[in-house]
Order: structure tokens, then sequence, then C-alpha cells
């Protein structure tokens, strides 16, 4: 089962074979505060990858979509969007992915790098960067990912799960319950009833 | 007092309003958890390894996956998914989430864990997955079950697709099942490496090509398999292929016999012929590779780079015409892949090929197979056809499969070649003046099975050969046949019918005497059983 950072490899699959030049890309990963991961991915081609870029899924983005959900069957994605930059040959891809991080037994949170040994910089207390060259794309393709987890995260750091591979493990309070109408208007009332029944017993 | 009535009443509204709020909420109760269910049509037992791996082609074959919101605004301690399928999995803990928070998701894929017997599952079923989820506190009524049902396939069933009907683009779709293909290649049956010993000691007399990695060598090797076919008078069938659906997927079914069943039925399709050589040069360490054509596959190997094809189903049979000899199908097989290399370079998808041990890097590796002793005694029969020398069949005195007779009596005819005569058996001495070199004949009492000596003037064995079929062509018959030191195989062709026969040649005083014993060709696989043991009984 490959993990989130593995995710847009289907979107350049076609490169590896068609053309040597190395692809950049860059994978931007925002953890929101219950575990959802939106994806924004970000690429710019030469001439010829555009070309074939663009065959395959520039111009069929639901090919695109359908490639990125059959890589990723471990996973629900949804609200993909495409804009795409033909001018400068780029082009920028987001997507959510539910789930993408859960609270293991011990009531942690954890993300799952699927990297061995990955190399993290750390940009900001709650940043990560990792550079990453997939070797089944011997070396045509270099990602580089953004990993930001949720502002209410604490005590964050990097371990090894049982398969050697990298994650990330935090802490994070449950999100303050939503915006409950019938309480709010309740008080509201009782707001509103109190102060007119003040008025009225201070009058007399 | 009126004044305040207003007033009093919107305090009161505003207190049963926020009570209410806190009332009408109940923390985690089945409603306030969404579920959506992505699940599988079709499981095929052959590949049940590859459904248990979650890393197997990076988790593209799951059972299902669930996706659970908490829609309450509660947290949601100790989560836990777990499902059954009946008769066939127990209640199985899939995943326990420490904490749900309100609103967070949960994505739950499932990776069946079959045992092993499921390759033995012959008949298609419809089966039912049950899934349960519950938390802590979670009251009997609120634990969430879903349910939904799928196709189990029989372990010979190859579904080529898993891909929504609505979702079919290109023929890469129709085809998405290819690389499973690779779990109907079984290197490690106990069936196919006997069958492939043999092929190493009898056929090849020794070969090294899994070690040099010579490609000489593994040239040889793959001629050899086709001639170990060739000479066990394989022939080429064809099995089921029905287009089959679900309420999602539609896709072709093909049943496919496995290795040890083409080698056992001495029959198979293209794909099987394929799977079995691709087990064989496996089990010898040589790299398989299957490669498919719009239609067909051949199966071929990789070694140092290179790829190099041969055209299996050459053996054909006497039904469907010429067999080409091992060298013809090589080079078949070889012009067939130029082909393939020129059009898979253009781009199209309908020629490509699985690298058996590259996908099994990936996780699809093949079924578990148990050893099998009435197979390994057919492997026996099929070894004894390709050679002189062959091991020696046990006597099998069980009334089932063949029927074996054990020997009773032994005809020598001369000084040289002689071979026991089963029981009951009919001998008959110069049965036929005009063709003097007929020195005699022994007939099963069915009449189906022909034990012939000649006795032909000559020193060379060709010239034997020669001679024998001139006298079939004066009786309106022809003869063809191979060799193999002192074996012969061959078929003779007349208006009544085909005739398929084994036999030996020693050069004896004045000549060469022959011994061959065989049967009309529709009866051959039947009674190969006594036509073996008749041929290992010549000494």
């Amino acid at each position: 089962m490959k993990t989130l950072t593995t995710i847009i490899v289907a979107s350049t699959m076609l490169f590896s074979i068609t053309i040597n030049a190395q692809l950049q890309q860059k994978i931007e990963m925002r953890i929101d505060s219950i575990g959802n991961a939106k994806l924004k991915i970000t690429s710019t081609m030469n001439a010829q990858q555009w070309q074939v870029w663009n065959s395959n899924y520039g111009n069929n983005p639901s090919a695109l979509k359908r490639d990125i959900e059959r890589n990723m069957p471990a996973y629900f994605l949804d609200d993909f969007k495409l804009e795409k930059d033909d001018m400068n040959r780029s082009f920028n891809l987001s997507l959510n992915a539910y789930g993408a991080c859960e609270i293991n037994k011990r009531g942690k949170w954890v993300v799952d790098t699927d990297q061995k040994n990955a190399q993290l910089t750390e940009l900001a207390e709650n940043k990560y960067m990792l550079v990453s060259s997939p070797p089944e794309y011997g070396g045509n393709l270099q990602q580089t990912f953004i990993i930001e987890l949720p502002n209410d995260a604490k005590n964050i750091k990097t371990d090894n799960n049982a398969f050697g591979k990298t994650v990330f493990e935090f802490d994070m309070d449950p999100p303050s319950s939503g915006f409950n109408l019938m309480r709010w208007a309740g008080i509201l009332l009782i707001v509103v009833g109190g102060g007119w029944l003040g008025k009225d017993m201070i009058k007399k | 007092m009126k004044k305040l009535a207003i007033p009093l009443a919107l305090c009161t509204l505003g207190l049963i309003l926020t009570a209410l709020s806190f009332f009408g909420s109940k923390a985690g109760s089945a409603d306030d958890i969404d579920i959506t269910i992505d699940k599988t049509s079709f499981i095929m037992p052959a590949a049940h390894r590859v459904y248990s791996n979650p890393d197997a082609l990076d988790g593209k074959y799951y059972l299902f996956k669930a996706k659970i919101t908490n829609n309450s605004s509660e947290t949601l301690e100790d989560v836990t998914v777990k499902y059954r399928i009946p008769n066939y999995i127990d209640w199985t803990e899939l995943t326990v989430s420490g904490e749900m928070f309100p609103g967070q998701t949960l994505v739950v894929p499932c990776y069946p864990k079959f045992n092993n017997d499921i390759t033995e599952k012959t008949t298609e079923s419809v089966e039912k997955t049950e899934i349960e989820i519950s938390w802590d506190g979670a009251e009997e009524d609120d634990i969430i079950e879903e349910d939904f049902t799928f196709k189990l396939t029989n372990r010979n069933e190859y579904v080529y697709t898993g891909i929504k009907s609505e979702e079919i683009s290109s023929y890469a779709d129709i085809y998405d099942n290819d690389a499973l293909i690779a779990c109907f290649v079984t290197p490690n049956d106990p069936v196919v490496k006997y069958y492939a010993q043999n092929l190493q000691e009898k056929v090849l007399k020794g070969e090294a090509a899994g070690i040099s990695r010579n490609e000489k060598d593994a040239v040889r090797f793959l001629m050899g398999i086709y001639e170990a076919t060739r000479l066990s008078h394989m022939v080429y069938s064809s099995t089921k292929g029905v287009p089959k659906s679900t309420d999602d997927v539609a896709s072709l079914v093909q049943q496919v016999r496995l290795p040890r069943e083409v080698i056992t039925g001495n029959t198979g399709l293209c794909i099987e012929l394929s799977t079995l050589y691709a087990s064989v040069l496996s089990t010898a360490g040589i790299d398989p590779i299957i490669f498919f054509v719009p239609g067909h596959a051949y199966p071929g190997f990789r070694m140092n780079g290179q790829y190099y094809a041969i055209e299996a189903t050459g053996i054909n049979g006497e039904g469907l015409g010429g067999i080409a000899s091992a060298e013809d199908a090589f080079k078949t097989g070889q012009k067939q892949l130029q082909e393939f290399m020129k059009f898979a370079q253009m781009g199209d998808p309908r020629y490509t090929f699985v690298d058996i041990h590259g996908v099994n890097a990936l996780g699809v590796t093949s079924m578990d197979l148990k050893d099998n002793d009435f197979m390994r005694k057919k492997v026996d029969d099929i070894v004894a056809s390709w050679s002189g020398g062959g091991p020696q069949i046990v006597p099998n005195n069980n009334n089932g499969g063949n029927n074996i007779i054990t020997p009773d009596r032994p005809l020598r005819t001369g000084n040289a070649l002689s071979f026991s005569i089963p029981a009951g058996w009919q001998t008959m001495m110069r049965p036929a003046p005009q063709m003097p070199i007929l020195t005699a004949q022994v007939v099963a009492p069915d009449q189906m099975t022909t034990v012939s000596i000649y006795d032909i003037p000559t020193n060379n064995m060709q010239q034997a050969m020669n001679t024998l079929n001139q006298y079939f062509m004066s009786f309106g018959m022809e003869m063809q046949y191979q060799s193999n030191g002192n074996s012969l195989a061959g078929q003779t062709y007349s208006a009544n019918g085909n005739f398929n026969w084994i036999g030996k040649a020693l050069r004896r005083q004045g000549g060469i005497r022959i011994v061959a014993v065989g049967s009309p060709d529709y009866m051959y696989n039947q009674n190969s059983g006594i036509i073996n043991q008749v041929y290992n009984s010549i000494r």
C-alpha cells in the first residue's frame, strides 16, 4: 500500500518511457486538524514533456483523475482541480485525500512518508521538506515534498515504523465542536429576553 | 405583568433551545457515522496471495475499502472495524483507531487472507462479506453492520479486468489484470518441479542455463521444453472463455488450466502453454516472459537484456495440421518477437508482456499447490514417451485411471529387442505376408493398442525408416517420425485415421529391428498408460 508521498507519480508515468530529461515536481501536502490532506502538485516541463503529458492527461483530465485514483487504491480522493498554464508549460493539480493520517492505539497521530530513512529538512515548526527520486523512474523524476502538519500539532517527532519507514508522530487536541445553531439561537434568546426583562424591571 | 410576559417567554424559549442543543445530539450514534464502501466484484482464488498483500501492485487488489466519517459532536474511542466472509474467513479485525475526532475520516482497506485450500475451489460462487464497526461505549443498536456480495471464481478462472464498465476507455483497460497471469505460473508446484527435473535429465541430458547465463544454453532449454511437449504428443486445444458481469464490472473470464493440468492432460491453449513454459523456465532459474499480442500469447525469456520467444502452439496436434519442429517453433517465435517489438515501440497498447519474475517482485506470486502422487505418475507416463531410459513405471494396480495391467509374459522374437506382453493380448506372427518386414504384431483385446515388430534388412536407421515408409505408402499410408538415440516417436496417417506410436530401434544381425507401440490418435491419451508400460518393457 503506497502512502501519499507517491500519489502523483501516476500523473507522470509515461515520461519514464519516452523522455529522458528529468522532470521536477513540487508537491505540497497540507494536513488539516482532522487528518485529511489537501494536496497541491505543480510541475513545469520542457516542450517535449509538455506535449506528451498533454496528449495523455492534459487534454483528458478525467484520465488523470482515474489513473491517480487507481494508483492510490487505499485512499478516497476527491475535489480534483487542474489548472494548466500552456504558455509556461506548467500545471497545478489539487485534490483532497481523506484519512491521510490517523490516530494509533496510543493516541498519537501518525503520517507515513513511505520512505526508508527519509532525509527530512525542517522548514518551520510544523513544516518539513523531503526530496525524492523514485527508483522506478530511473532518476527521470525528482519530487520535492512540502509536508505541512496541522497548526495544532504538538510534540512532533519522526520515527521508524515496523517496516523501517519514516513516520511523523504528533499530538493534537480534538477540534472544538462546530457551530451549533440551536445552542446559539437559545443563548441569543436568553440574552435578548433577559435584557428586555432587565430593562422593564429597571423602568418599573 | 403583561409587559414582562414577552421577555420571559423569550428567555424560556432560549433555555429550551439551549437545553435541547445538548440533549438533541446523542454522542456517537450509528446515525452519526457516515460509511462509504468501495468493493471489488471478482476474487480469483489463483491470486489469493495478491489479495492478501497490501503491498502487492501498490495495494491495487483489495476486497473493499471503507470510508468512515464521524459526524457526531463527540470523539469516538477505539473505533474497531472487522469483517468476515462466511465459510472462508472468520471475524477478522482490520483496524483499531485509538480516537476518532468529530469530523474525522478513517479509510480502511481490506486485504483478505484466504486459506491456501481456496486453490482447490473448482466452482464459482457468490459470497457475502459482512463488516462490523464498533467503538468503546457503543450500544448494541449503535454497532454498524454492512454487507455486500462478490463473485468468487473457481481456481482456473482468470478475469481479464476489474475496472468498472463505465470507466473502460482503452484496450489496456480491458486487459487490466494482465499481471495476475503470473499467479498461474507455478514453478514451486511439486508436480511442475518433477516435470522440469525430468526434462532437464531426459530431454536435455543436463543443462546449466540458469547458472551460465549463456543465451545459447537458455535457447536450448526453451527448445527442450518444446521438444518435450512435442514428444509427448501434447496438443493444442481450446478452453472456455465467456463474458461475465456483475453490477459494475463486465469482463471476459477465461478458464486457464494450471501448468500441472497442462502437463498431465497433455493439452493446452496458448496462454496455458505459456504459463507452463514460464513455470519450467522459472524453475531452472531463467527469467520467463509471456508476450501478449491481439488474440494470442506466447512464452519466452529475457537474458542479458535480450528477449527470446518460441511459438509453443507449434505442437498443434494431428487434428490441427502440421507439427512444427523445435527449430521452426523457435524461428516463428523470434519472428513474432520482432513484430512485437516493432508495435510495442510504436506504442501500440495491444502489444504487452508480463515479466514473471518482475511482477513476482511486486507481490504477484503463484498459488500454493499440494503434491499429488497421481499427477506424478502421469508425469512418469509422459516422461516415458520422451526417450529410452525413462523412469520405470511402477505397476499400477488400482482400477482407476488408465487401468494398467501388470505384464505377465515376455515376447522374444529374436536376439534383439523384446518386450513384455500384457495379459490377454493376442500375438500374430507374420500377420501381413505382403509386408515381409513385419515380423509380428501383438494386439490388445479391445484392438485399440498394437505393438508391431519390424525387421528391416539394412544397417542404416534412416534407410530402415525409409523402407518402412515405402511399404506404408504402398498401402496408402504415410509416416512421420522423430528419433532421439534409439527412441522413436511418430504418426502414421491413412484413410482410416491417424495412428500415434512410440518405439525403439536396435541394430541386430542382418538388419535393424524396430518395436513400436501405439493407438489411434483419438485413443492415444486414454491408452497412454499401457502404451508407456509396453514401451518401458522393451529391452
